[in-house]
């Protein structure tokens, strides 16, 4: 049977460590994924992401599985040093967003072993 | 006297609810901010236990409590350095030339932290100011 808790403020057994709710809904990452975008792309690892489509170099889309309440939520994208990523300039729905790695010298295109994401926002 | 509730979803008192899974899921189990300039030093962190300075740009850091595996992610920044010429660097897992990372196990992860490169200068290394970082995965 499901279970719900309502407080307002959670405390470890000692009364320490204490955290609004608020915060814990809100800053909790809603998903996240490390996966190597090299060859056939795989993930490692992985929270509330249902698949990852490799469009071509360096471009991938995440499809979440749980859908944000808006496309306005924040993500961090990190890869390894000496390339960059970003959004590209499709812009993000509420169940996928497109990412981009590339080389920051020349601009170009570039897939990357490491594609650590992180995702915070409000679920739909 | 230990405390465990057991519970699928947590709602505040303003009615906004979530499920328990994304807040063990969700919830970053490592954090850290450190200055790596001069004598790197830690200005606050969760779950970290040393930090270690291998030359320029080149750190480990270690955690107090292990992840279950080595494919947690990371989250990490890039810094915008006004009026610089090569203006943004930022933080990230150190990678070999093979794109292995040299250093990512469950207790520890290296970085490195660059310039990144443009058309005119290289991406090299440098010991920046503002290393903000975000680990995310599930305990051991």
């Amino acid at each position: 049977m499901a279970s719900e808790l309502r407080v307002d403020t959670l405390k470890d057994s000692s009364g320490n460590n204490s955290v609004g709710m608020a915060y814990v809904a809100g800053g909790s990452a809603k998903a996240w994924i490390n996966f190597n975008g090299t060859g056939t792309i795989a993930s490692r690892d992985s929270f509330s992401v249902s698949s990852i489509s490799d469009n071509g170099t360096g471009s991938t889309t995440l499809t979440f599985s749980n859908a944000f309440n808006s496309a306005d939520y924040v993500l961090n994208y990190t890869t390894g040093y000496g390339a960059s990523a970003n959004f590209t300039g499709t812009a993000p729905t509420t169940t996928t967003a497109l990412i981009q790695g590339y080389r920051t010298d020349t601009g170009a295109s570039q897939d990357r072993t490491y594609n650590l994401v992180a995702l915070h926002g409000d679920l739909a | 006297m230990a405390g465990k509730i057991i519970a699928d979803t947590l709602e505040t008192g303003a009615g906004a609810d979530i499920s328990t899974s994304y807040v063990v899921n969700g919830s970053a189990k490592a954090w850290i901010n450190y200055n790596g300039q001069g004598t790197i030093a830690v200005r606050d962190s969760l779950n970290h236990s040393s930090l270690t300075d291998n030359g320029t740009g080149n750190h480990d850091t270690s955690f107090s409590a292990s992840f279950n595996n080595a494919n947690y992610s990371v989250a990490t920044n890039n810094v915008a350095e006004i009026n610089h010429a090569r203006g943004a660097y930022g933080v990230g897992v150190a990678i070999a030339g093979s794109g292995t990372a040299i250093l990512m196990t469950t207790s520890a992860i290296r970085l490195y932290s660059n310039y990144n490169a443009s058309s005119t200068s290289n991406g090299g290394g440098v010991d920046h100011n503002l290393n903000l970082l975000n680990f995310m995965g599930d305990l051991a």
